[in-house]
Order: structure tokens, then C-alpha cells, then sequence
């Protein structure tokens, strides 16, 4: 896998397709296979051929060649990880899927056999996951498709004969729920036991066959489908199961049932928190040791290869723009974007590969003094406080999270004793402000959040800078609310303002690759959108050392910079290197002192809209602080009190106020304590 | 200040750099207080890059130090213990001498460097008879050996004069001498620091005889303890002097005073931007000495690399063949591995040339992959470790 992008070259083979012909797999097919609607290269060659068959079939067509992208049951994934995952897409649920069940007429844990009812690996792992963890073992027996409702509804409720039960999946399942008294529905099963979405099927592809234009076709062709034929494919279903006549015809549901299946039941994302659900389930196959993925080491997450996807436009006129005659000139770049013009993407990449580190600094220190002409460097004292070490997530590069299921006793959520002691001694320091973050733990609410901020405002004068958007992402997931209601209800509760962090380097294919379960870059930079939009404002962060390229790094600082052009609601820009310590992530890349400095004057030069540019101490010392002041920095971060991200992972500065103030003041510049929106504050 | 004014000036010693011309004391102290620190930066980088491109240069020694008493009391010395009876005070042998190099056989040495504290009572015999055997053990590596303080001692003890001394060390196998004990000239300051101890005419004397004797020799600054920027500049001014004589100085090195152990710890220690500026406006004003060398054990190794744009050409520390270390932490080593020596250096954006302490150039980095890793400065950063992508991911 490489990260560089080539503009793709719209091949102009047709990828041979296999894909279920289940109803609820219809919605991403059923625009490949309308004849005036399917995607086509711009020659006019079709990009998909689709060839109908069983889940099962399409796994192994893909496995044998026979095929190119195929809808294959996840649990195949487990064979070949080597596979592309188209980003997106997906069929799976969140709760309730009805067309995965075990029936029975004895209460399921009383069960003594099931029978499996020609059903897909997926759903048969599924079933025998649930198992394991609810420590039942009944014995497992394949019937034919068909077969395994009649078996249990004829079972004998004498004593005579075991306990039986079916799992039953696809249309054979609809309705099943309502004939027995005892039915587990395997989505419900799980979203219970995980709180993580379920994923079924997803469209994986041999390796180099897609290209961006591909996976962008298959995207839309599940919105086109889903968002106007919902209705018709669930008639056509239905129109076919009664002329079939076929035994389950006479149990037919009504059409409005088919299409709310679609509509409601199934989801078709395939997002972060699908991701998410997706790689949970792999994972706990593998522990319970019904899968063996080979290569991957034990304590590493599942990972998925995803497909790219297209460049974003921005992206594409730059190269375009870089590539073309004109040729770029360091100094006139270097020289308007000291004097607080606007230089564009391709400038700026430029800037970044080409221009020298003392010229780089130089401009970037007449820019900032430009914006701040007082020689004042600002600092705030605050207390970063994580409330909780539980963490779905698993960032490889992460070494703070605790997964909720350890059984180390290694996790806590901090108590209100523990907080309340921590707030007064931040009050006690001349602290004004919390920085309040921490994992995604699943069994924390909204309603924890806003008791903790009505609880804080109540009892102490600290203002909130609390929740990054990976937060509130994670809870509008497991409340099922937008995020601007989250944001909403705990802006009510207290809330001041948000940390950047979770942003690391704004790219997707990067963001699989060491965070595949974090939110992507659009979901990251909508919090900050609705944020912005209800008067909270926020810091911007950019982590780099993950191997990203120079169009990583400036498409990070462009996503910013167009957004602040819209809210405005960015404060401050803080970048700091990968420090790689202690978390699963060996990655080799310059993370040098060196490249700070060139990746943050670049930065101060670039994001002409945002105000303030924040050194980060904590990672490379206060040495390299003093000297980032006069590389386009005009504030020194905070007192932190503590910093539990980090130290993990291996950095331990501690700096007092007075430490700090004299390296601002051995820079050259006179210290003054500030407040999150950077008003100034007298020290006391 | 006036802001136009000054620009004027800075241009007008960054003319007489550029002429190679000797700047005074005044361009000194402005370069040390000029409020644009990159642009004195960015002008010692010029001078640097002149002399030496992107040559960043280092050496694989290792040191010997066989006495630690001394009858001295230098207050930043952490080192040195007043009388041979003292706890933790010791004085090898010969044998112990010998036996440091015997452990090392094997390693790709090219140079030992010994110095010591001002012993009560050893014998000029000792310190010749060291080199003698270390010589006679591996006769092609280089013995970079005493201080001016100590040869100005031995003279004083024994009654003879330094070219007498040097010159009876140097037929015992003494190739050239390192630049300790400089410390700051200034009067004033050095009675503060270290009363007692060669004064500046004596250190330079001994280094002006060392010169006339053919030995080569390098020169140091102790900044950062009580001494003003004019004396720092005087300084630096002194050992310019001696080099136009004679020609005899290789490196100067700026050391940062660090608290540790001693009676000065209440200062303040030199930071990031002192640091950086002290180096630049020494590679400006010493333009008649060839290197500018910066220890990173002192400065830590992320000032060190950004040092490398500041006017130092050449970076000391204990390397070691094996890897030890990771680039990310955040502490500094007390060694570094040749690869990662190599790699912070090309992160910089240089290419590393290991030396031998005359300055023959033993190796010289040619881009090829370290460790599997390959960080080719003169290929744009998005290309950067995409040789490695496939295989950590
Ligand atoms: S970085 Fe945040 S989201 Fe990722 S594992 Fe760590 S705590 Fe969880
Ligand atoms: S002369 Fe050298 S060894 Fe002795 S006290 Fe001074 S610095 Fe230390």
C-alpha cells in the first residue's frame, strides 16, 4: 500500500462482480445492474459486470481469481487479509437485524443443538461468538437452506429428544421471530454484549484492481439506490417471492416491511463505527480462537485495507497547478506569505518540500510578528485531566487507552472525589481552565457528561475546555443524536470550549492505517463545524510522523484553513511530532526536532486566518519551545499540570509558570498569562 | 533600537562576512543582541555552508580519564575530587590506563581522549608513560591528550617550560591536544570561576608553543556561568588573535554550563536560543578557525541538529556502533548509535563525514539505507521513507 496518490488513470477494463442476490443486499447492486444506470469509464466500457450467486460463493470466487470484487461475508475477511475493502459501504445493522435469528421453542441457553440452516460463515461465527461468551456449547449441525425451521418447529417438546434450535438467515428468516416463543436475533445479541454496530457483507476486491473511480461509483450507486428505489426494489422482491411459489411465498410480509428493512433495519455505511463493530467482531473470533488471522501480531486489532479514495479537488488542482509550466519561486512565495497574502495549495506544498528551514523561520517569525506586534508571548495555566482511560478505539500509536475488556484492573474513570481534588489544587496553582479528555469508554453517557459539567460549574470557577471531537463523535454514536445535539446539551451543561486533538494528520488513508476505529476527517472536521456554529471555539492540532507526504501535511493545514474561512472558530494551531515510545506503532519517519520547526513555520505561513500559533513543550522539550518561538510561534502552551497522553509515550517535561516565563523571556519576548480565547489574564 | 538603523548595520556585517573580513568587538555584541536571531542564524549557515557545504562532521572516540584529583577547585567542576584520599576519588594505574584501550580493541576507534585533574604528586613519567603504552598497543590511533591548564601545571611542577613539556609528551606519542580549560579569559569572570588555574596568557601561551611544535589544538568556550556577552565576544576575539599567529587551532567548541553537580547550581542554564545564537556568532566571528563543534550530550540532540543550521559543522558526543537508542525519546542519550547519528544529521538535511581528529575524511554518508531505512536529504520530504512503507505496515 502507498500513500501517494497517482491521479488515476480510468482503466478501462470491467471488473468482473459477484454478489448475493439476498433482498437486503439489493440496494448496492441494483444500480450496477440497471443498464442505463451503471457506472461506466469515461470511454463508455462498463466498470462492473455483476454476476448473481450465494454469500459464500462470492468469498471463494474472489479467493479463487474467478472474480475481481465480489460481496463477501466478513468473516472471509479472516482468510484474506490481504483483500481491498471498499471505505463506505457495507451491509450490516446497529441493533435488530431480523434476518439473522436462532429460533427455538425452548429458551436458547436450555439448547442442546442447533441446526445451521445453510447459513454464511459470517452469521455461523456471529452465532458461535455469542456462544462462547455467554459460555454455552450446544452442538452445531449444518442442514440444508431451508430445512432447519420445520426441524425445530417439528421437534418433539416430550423430553424425548434434545433441545433444538435454527439459526436462520436471509429471507428464509423474515418473520421467523413471530413463529417461536424463544428467538435470539444475532444483531441485538451482539449490539447488547458490544454496544458496537454489527457488519455482515462488504464489497472487498482483489488487490491493485480498484481505483478511486470505482470505490466513488459503488458510493453512489448505494445512494442512488437507496435513496430513490427503496420502495421499488421491496415490490420487485416481493413480486418475485409470490410468483416463485416457493414455500416461504405464503409468509410473504407486506411491501411497506421490505422496504422499512431497508430503510431502517439495515444500514449500509461502512464508518467509523461499523469499522469499529467490524474489527470487535474479528477480534473476539480470534480470542475465542475460531479464527487465526496469520501475520498479525496478537495484540494488534484486526486491520482492514481499504481502498483510496479520489483526491479531493483542492488536491487535484494543485498537482495539476504543480506540474504545469510556470515554475514556482521559493522567495516571492516566501515573501508574500510573510507579508500575510494568502498563498494557495500548490505554494504551499512547494514551500514545504523546497524552501530552506532559516528561510522558512525567517518568514514565519515576520508573519507573526506581523499579527503580534507586541513582543508578547502568551501561556495559560491549566490542567489536563483525563477523566477516563477506557478506550474502544485502539489507536496503534496510543499508549494511554485501556481496552474496556481488561481484566488487569489497569482502567479507571477518575471520581468526582478524584476530580474534585485535582480541580481545587488546579485552582490552588492560579489554573483557570481544565482540559478535560479521555478514551471512548462505552459506558459513559451523555447524561455523565453534562452532570459532570453542571457538577464543575457549580462547585469551581474552571472553565471546560473539554471534549475533543473523537468525544463527541463517539457519544452522538451511542446516543443515536446528531452531534451538534450533543454539543448542544453539553454547551447547556458547561461546556466552554473543545481541545483539537484526535486530528492527527487529517487524512483518511492515513487514518486507516493507525487509526482505523477514530473518526475520519470529514467527521472530525464537522464537529468543529457545529462547534463553531453554536459560538464555541477550538484548537487545531496537526500530529506528524506517520509517514505522511508533503500533500498529507498541507491538505491538513487547507481542510483547517477553508473551514476557519467559514466559522472562524479556530483559536490556535499546535503540531507536534509522532512520539513513538511504548505504543504498537514502529513506524520510521522523521520526527526530528528539525522538522518541527520546518512543518510549523510552514504552518504559521500557510494558516493565514488563524490567530495563534501554539509551541508544543511537552513533546520536545522547552529548549526547542524557546527556539519554536522564533519560528512563527507566539504562545507557549500551558502549565501542564498533567499530560497523561504523552508521558506515556515517553515525553516528561514539567514546567512551573516561572520556568516557563523565563523561556520566553531568554527568547527574546516578555511573558503573559492568557485564557483559552487568549484574552489576557494579570497574574495574580 | 531603531529597527532601519539596524537592518543597516546587520547588512553591512553580513557584507564583511561575506568578504571574509575580521568583524570587531561592536559587530560581535550587536550579532549577540541583533532581535532577529534567524537572520544571524541564517548568515553563520552562509559561512558554513561555505566552508564546508553540507559536511557534518563527527569522529568515534573515547575517553580516558585517569586521575580525577586535582588540587584545583573550579566551582562549575563536577568532575575533579581535591585530595587522592577523598571518597570517589581515584588514580589508575598503567595497567588500568592500558587495560580501557584493551577493552576496545575491537572497535573501530580512531581516537582516545585523556584528560585529567591536577594531581599532588605524580610524576611527569605517568602522564608520558600513558601515552607511551596506549601508542605501543594500537600505534594508528590518535592520542588527543591534556589541557592547557594541565601542561601549564606540569611546567610549573617540574620546572621546565611548555615547549619542553609538550615537547617530551609529544616524542612519548602526544599527537595533538584538545581545548579545555579555556573556560571564560575575561579577569574578572575567570577569578569567579576558577581562581587558581591557568590564566588566559598562560592557556594561550601553551597553545602558541603546542602550534610552534607542530601539535594542533582545539579551543573552547565555558559560557553561560557568570560572564557578560562582552567577555564571551573578548574571548572569541583572544583565540582569534593566537590563530592568525598561528594557524594552529582546528575547532572551536562552545560548551553550555550545566548545573549539575556543582557550586554553581542556582544559575539559570543556557537555553535553545542562547545556545543557537552563541554558535552562530562564534562561526562569525572566529572566521579564521575552520570548525564549530557542538557537544550534544550538553545541548541535547535536538538542539544539536538545529545547531547544524546555525553555523556548527561538526557534532561530539560518545557514538557507538549498536543501537541503543530511540530517535523519539525525549531525554538525551548519553550515546548515540552511528545510525542515528547518520540519520538526525540527514534529517537536517546534511550529509555525515566521519573524521579522523585531523579532519581526513574516513567515510562519508552516501544516502544508502540505514537499518532498512533510507532518508535521502536531497529528495523532496513527500518522497521521504516511502522505501519503507510496505514493510512496517
Ligand atoms: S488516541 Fe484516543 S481514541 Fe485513540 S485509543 Fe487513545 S484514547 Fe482512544
Ligand atoms: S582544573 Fe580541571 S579538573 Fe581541576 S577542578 Fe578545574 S576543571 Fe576540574
Amino acid at each position: 500500500m502507498t500513500t501517494e496518490t497517482t491521479p488515476s488513470q480510468p482503466s478501462p477494463t470491467t471488473l468482473r462482480v459477484q454478489a448475493v442476490s439476498f433482498l437486503n443486499a439489493r440496494p448496492l447492486i441494483h444500480t450496477l445492474l440497471d443498464p442505463k444506470h451503471a457506472p461506466r469509464h469515461a470511454d463508455g466500457t462498463p466498470m462492473f459486470e455483476v454476476v448473481e450467486a450465494l454469500p459464500s460463493r462470492c468469498a471463494d470466487a474472489l479467493a479463487a481469481g474467478e472474480c475481481d470484487l465480489a460481496l463477501v461475508p466478513v468473516g472471509a475477511y479472516a482468510d484474506h487479509p490481504e483483500w481491498e475493502v471498499v471505505p463506505g459501504v457495507g451491509i450490516g445493522c446497529r441493533g435488530a437485524v431480523d434476518t439473522v435469528v436462532v429460533c427455538s421453542r425452548w429458551p436458547i441457553e436450555e439448547v442442546e443443538r442447533v441446526y445451521l440452516d445453510g447459513a454464511s460463515r459470517s452469521s455461523i461465527l456471529l452465532l458461535k461468538v455469542l456462544l462462547h461468551e455467554a459460555g454455552l456449547s450446544p452442538e452445531l449441525v449444518p442442514v440444508d437452506h431451508g430445512v432447519g425451521e420445520g426441524l425445530v418447529a417439528d421437534a418433539s417438546t416430550d423430553g424425548s429428544g434434545p433441545k433444538v434450535a435454527a439459526l436462520i438467515i436471509g429471507d428464509a428468516a423474515f418473520g421467523v421471530a413471530g413463529r417461536f416463543e424463544h428467538v435470539w436475533d444475532l444483531g441485538t445479541k451482539w449490539f447488547e454484549r458490544t454496544g458496537l454496530p454489527m457488519v455482515f457483507a462488504f464489497w472487498a476486491a482483489r488487490p491493485g484492481v480498484l481505483t478511486p473511480a470505482h470505490v466513488t461509483a459503488l458510493q453512489k450507486a448505494r445512494d442512488r439506490s437507496l435513496g430513490k428505489y427503496a420502495e421499488a426494489i421491496a415490490k420487485h422482491y416481493r413480486d418475485e417471492l409470490l410468483a416463485s411459489g416457493e414455500p416461504g411465498a405464503a409468509q410473504a410480509l407486506s411491501e411497506q416491511a421490505y422496504a422499512t428493512y431497508l430503510r431502517k433495519t439495515i444500514r449500509y455505511g461502512l464508518e467509523t463505527q461499523q469499522r469499529e463493530g467490524l474489527v470487535e467482531y474479528l477480534d473476539r473470533a480470534r480470542e475465542a480462537e475460531l479464527i487465526d488471522i496469520p501475520g498479525l501480531h496478537p495484540e494488534d486489532p484486526v486491520h482492514i485495507h481499504f481502498a483510496g479514495e479520489a483526491a479531493p479537488e483542492v488536491l487535484v488542482a494543485a498537482r495539476r497547478r504543480r506540474s504545469s509550466r510556470s515554475p514556482l519561486d521559493v522567495d516571492a512565495i516566501l515573501a508574500r506569505a510573510a507579508a500575510g497574502e494568502r498563498i494557495d495549495l500548490a505554494e504551499g506544498i512547494y514551500l514545504y518540500e523546497n524552501a530552506e528551514l532559516m528561510a522558512l523561520g525567517e518568514a514565519a517569525d515576520q508573519r507573526r510578528a506581523q499579527l503580534h506586534p507586541e513582543p508578547i508571548v502568551t501561556y495559560i495555566i491549566d490542567r489536563n485531566v483525563n477523566y477516563t482511560n477506557y478506550c474502544v478505539t485502539r489507536c496503534k500509536f496510543c499508549n494511554f487507552y485501556v481496552p474496556p475488556t481488561d481484566k488487569q484492573g489497569r482502567g479507571y474513570v477518575l471520581s468526582k472525589e478524584q476530580l474534585a481534588k485535582k480541580f481545587r489544587e488546579t485552582e490552588a496553582l492560579g489554573g483557570i481552565q481544565i482540559l478535560l479528555q479521555g478514551g471512548l469508554n462505552p459506558e459513559l453517557g451523555l447524561d455523565y457528561y453534562e452532570d459532570l459539567f453542571r457538577w464543575t460549574k457549580q462547585n469551581f470557577t474552571l472553565k471546560l475546555h473539554a471534549l475533543s471531537p473523537t468525544e463527541i463523535i463517539h457519544i452522538a454514536q451511542i446516543e443515536e443524536l446528531s452531534v451538534e445535539e450533543v454539543l448542544r446539551r453539553l454547551q447547556a451543561a458547561g461546556m466552554d470550549s473543545l481541545p483539537g486533538g484526535g486530528a492527527e494528520i487529517l487524512d483518511d488513508e492515513i487514518r486507516a492505517r493507525i487509526s482505523p476505529f477514530k473518526n475520519s476527517t470529514a467527521e472530525w472536521l464537522e464537529v468543529m463545524r457545529a462547534a463553531h456554529g453554536l459560538g464555541m471555539r477550538s484548537s487545531a492540532t496537526m500530529v506528524f510522523g506517520f509517514q505522511e507526504t508533503a500533500e498529507h501535511i498541507l491538505m491538513h493545514l487547507e481542510r483547517l484553513r477553508s473551514l476557519q474561512d467559514e466559522t472562524g472558530g479556530f483559536t490556535a494551531f499546535i503540531t507536534w511530532p509522532f512520539q513513538a515510545d511504548g505504543t504498537r506503532l514502529k513506524l520510521r519517519d522523521d520526527t526530528s526536532a528539525f522538522r518541527y520547526l520546518r512543518v510549523q513555520a510552514v504552518a504559521r505561513l500557510y494558516l493565514d486566518n488563524i490567530d495563534n500559533i501554539q509551541v508544543s513543550w511537552p513533546t520536545l522539550g522547552p529548549e526547542i519551545g524557546e527556539i519554536a518561538l522564533r519560528f512563527g510561534a507566539n504562545d507557549f502552551g500551558s502549565v501542564m499540570i498533567e499530560e497523561n497522553v504523552v508521558s506515556t509515550a515517553g515525553a516528561h517535561f514539567m514546567m512551573t509558570a516561572k520556568e516557563i516565563e523565563s523561556h520566553i523571556r531568554l527568547a527574546g519576548f516578555e511573558p503573559q498569562r492568557r485564557t483559552m480565547q487568549y484574552g489576557r489574564v494579570e497574574a495574580s | 533600537m531603531n529597527r532601519t538603523k539596524d537592518t543597516a548595520r546587520f547588512a553591512r556585517i553580513a557584507d564583511k562576512v561575506r568578504a571574509n573580513e575580521a568583524l570587531d568587538a561592536d559587530d560581535g555584541l550587536f550579532l549577540y543582541t541583533y532581535p532577529d536571531l534567524l537572520a544571524v542564524g541564517a548568515l553563520a549557515n552562509e559561512r558554513r555552508e561555505a566552508l564546508h557545504g553540507d559536511k557534518t562532521f563527527f569522529n568515534v572516540n573515547f575517553h580516558i580519564n585517569p586521575t580525577n584529583v586535582c588540587v584545583a577547585d573550579c566551582k562549575f567542576c563536577s568532575f575533579a575530587r581535591l585530595e587522592p584520599d577523598a571518597p570517589a576519588a581515584y588514580t589508575m594505574s598503567i595497567d588500568e590506563v592500558k587495560q580501557k584501550l584493551l577493552d576496545r580493541m575491537d572497535q573501530p576507534v580512531t581516537e582516545i581522549h585523556i584528560v585529567n585533574g591536577l594531581h599532588h604528586h605524580l610524576p611527569l613519567d605517568y602522564y608520558k608513560d600513558c601515552l607511551r603504552e596506549l601508542k605501543a598497543l594500537r600505534p594508528d590511533i590518535h592520542l588527543k591528550a591534556y589541557t592547557a591548564v594541565e601542561i601549564h601545571y606540569f611546567a610549573e611542577k617540574y620546572g621546565m617550560s611548555y615547549t619542553q613539556v609538550l615537547s617530551e609528551l609529544k616524542e612519548a606519542g602526544l599527537d595533538s591536544m584538545p581545548g579545555g580549560g579555556a573556560e571564560i579569559f575575561a579577569e574578572r569572570a575567570r577569578r569567579k570561576l576558577c581562581r587558581g588555574k591557568a590564566d588566559a596568557d598562560e592557556w594561550l601561551a601553551v597553545h602558541r608553543a603546542a602550534h610552534e611544535l607542530g601539535i594542533r589544538t582545539n579551543c573552547t568556550m565555558l559560557y553561560g556561568t557568570v560572564e557578560t556577552l562582552e567577555e564571551r565576544i573578548d574571548h572569541m576575539l583572544r583565540l582569534r588573535d593566537l590563530q592568525a599567529e598561528t594557524g594552529g587551532f582546528q575547532t572551536f567548541i562552545p560548551l553550555a554550563f550545566h548545573a549539575d553537580n556543582n557550586s554553581l547550581q542556582k544559575l539559570p542554564p543556557p537555553t535553545g536560543v542562547d545556545n543557537l545564537r552563541t554558535y552562530a556568532v562564534s562561526r562569525l566571528m572566529l572566521h579564521n578557525i575552520a570548525h564549530i563543534k557542538a557537544y550534544w550530550i550538553m545541548i541535547g540532540i535536538k538542539t544539536a541538529q538545529i545547531s547544524l543550521s546555525f553555523g556548527v559543522d561538526d557534532l561530539d558526543g560518545t557514538v557507538q556502533e549498536e543501537k541503543i537508542y530511540h530517535m523519539a525519546g525525549a531525554e538525551t542519550p548519553q550515546a548515540l548509535s552511528r545510525v542515528d547519528l547518520v540519520r538526525l544529521i540527514r534529517e537536517a538535511g546534511r550529509v555525515a563525514v566521519e573524521r579522523d581528529t585531523l579532519y581526513n575524511e574516513r567515510w562519508t554518508d552516501d544516502g544508502e539505507a540505514l537499518d532498512g531505512i533510507r532518508i535521502d536529504a536531497s529528495l523532496p520530504y513527500s518522497t521521504q521513507g516511502q522505501g519503507v512503507r510496505l514493510n512496517v505496515l
